[in-house]
């Protein structure tokens, strides 16, 4: 079903440290719109559980999570938060 | 030759659970402050909380000596500020850097690079002065030439106290944990097996935690009975790494020795192998490296780390994972200093922009 789900924005966090993956992913997520779908490409273990975490507990929908190549993750994640 | 095993034994299964629960207190402590997330920070102080009764049950058995380190108040401060300040720029702590390098991070490695060499110039070279300054005119200790703990301050003895605090603290804890009750965020959490679990998934913040002490009560006997009575440790480890590299040649009792692998230094090896085991289990290793400008920002970070650790004469390891547990004051104050250096650097790297 996620398959199907086109993101309106993908930022590239591969490569890059503790915590820049999370940091952008917040900021991105305060630029958007209710309703877009961002998604953060990102090979770092521990933003990849930290990033929903903390989408979530700022009132947004993970929609998905996904190992694609080696320790690179796809997150996807639905703006809905006010904040 | 039994030292370095032992050493390397306790060392791949550290590494292993710092990979598996992706251990950091950089981000224990900055997440704190940034995004309100306590998960970390609750596999922290699980540990310190089973160490402190593990390593007091194993001092009354006379399984280990207690060794908390003396109180060196400028040295703890100065030190643990400037550790703080380089972790942020690290991206990671010492243990978190070190075991980042078995994932096949290079900002981590540029950070140990710089870790060793800061470790090797305040333990031997040019900042030698500035450190042994800080270390000796702010050394206090008990009137009868302890190490000031926060048992002895109050005239109690420090094996019980360390075991009633910490029953204390974790009845506090459970008893607030059940009139909260759990608002966890699970997310996409399907069941799965046990080997799983353990091997493809990032652990929870509770098994890391009890896992993490109980490798810390694993190494304090092993690493004492290689001659150094000291639980789990990192900055000694990559200090004697690169001097064994370099064959640095130390006079010892008059006499010139080479500088050999050490029980430290083979524990800080066997963290990158166990995290490397790991994260090839979970398929999450990878040789990456970001931009030019943060390996070098990482660099600089690792510089003030290892001259911190060193003048602090610990890191978030040796101070506060091996030494908080033993209640040592200088490691509470050189613990807390690395806290507030991490906050002040997390603040206008990250904080203030992101707010502006």
């Amino acid at each position: 079903m996620t398959d199907t789900i086109t993101p309106t924005k993908t930022i590239n966090e591969c490569g890059k440290i503790c915590p820049y993956p999370d940091v952008d992913t917040m900021t991105t997520l305060k630029k958007m719109k209710k309703g877009e779908i961002l998604e953060i490409l990102i090979d770092y273990p521990l933003s990849v559980e930290r990033i929903p975490r903390s989408a979530q507990k700022s009132g947004h929908k993970v929609l998905s999570v996904k190992q694609l190549d080696g320790p690179t993750h796809s997150i996807l994640i639905e703006v809905l938060g006010l904040k | 030759m039994t030292a370095i095993l032992s050493g390397l034994l306790v060392g791949v299964l550290f590494g292993f659970v710092l990979q598996r629960g992706r251990f950091c207190m950089n981000s224990a402590f900055r997440d704190i402050i940034l995004g309100q997330d306590f998960t970390l920070f609750k596999a922290l102080a699980v540990a310190i909380l089973v160490e402190m009764i593990g390593f007091s049950i194993m001092a009354m058995t006379g399984v280990i000596n207690l060794a908390p380190k003396p109180l060196l108040w400028g040295a703890n401060i100065v030190g643990g500020l400037t550790f703080g300040v380089g972790m942020v720029l690290a991206g990671g702590c010492a243990s978190g850097i070190t075991y980042r390098a078995g994932e096949g991070m290079m900002g981590a490695l540029m950070a140990i690079l710089g870790f060793g060499l800061a470790g090797m110039m305040a333990a031997t070279g040019v900042l030698k002065p500035i450190s042994d300054f800080l270390q000796t005119t702010t050394k206090v200790m008990t009137t009868d030439g302890k190490a000031l703990t926060l048992a002895n301050v109050f005239g109690l003895d420090l094996k019980v106290t360390m075991l009633v605090l910490a029953i204390l603290i974790i009845v506090i804890w459970v008893a607030l944990f059940m009139r909260n009750k759990s608002t966890e965020a699970t997310f996409g959490e399907k069941s799965k097996s046990l080997g799983e679990s353990i091997f493809k998934r990032g652990w929870g913040w509770l098994p890391t935690g009890i896992v993490v002490a109980l490798i810390g009560m694993l190494a304090f006997p092993l690493s004492a009975a290689a001659g150094r009575n000291y639980p789990l440790g990192i900055t000694g480890g990559w200090i004697n790494i690169f001097q064994s590299l370099i064959k640095w040649q130390a006079v010892v009792d008059g006499n010139v020795k080479v500088t050999a692998l050490s029980w430290e230094g083979a524990e800080v090896l066997g963290i990158i192998l166990g995290a490397l085991v790991a994260a090839l289990i979970a398929g999450e290793f990878a040789i990456r490296a970001p931009e030019p400008k943060i390996l070098l920002q990482t660099f600089v970070g690792g510089l003030l780390m290892g001259a911190g650790a060193f003048v602090s004469t610990g890191c978030n390891i040796g101070h506060i994972l091996s030494g908080v547990p033993q209640l040592s004051i200088g490691s509470i104050l050189g613990g807390v200093s690395i806290v507030l250096g991490g906050w002040a650097m997390a603040y206008f790297m990250f904080i203030r922009p992101m707010n502006s």
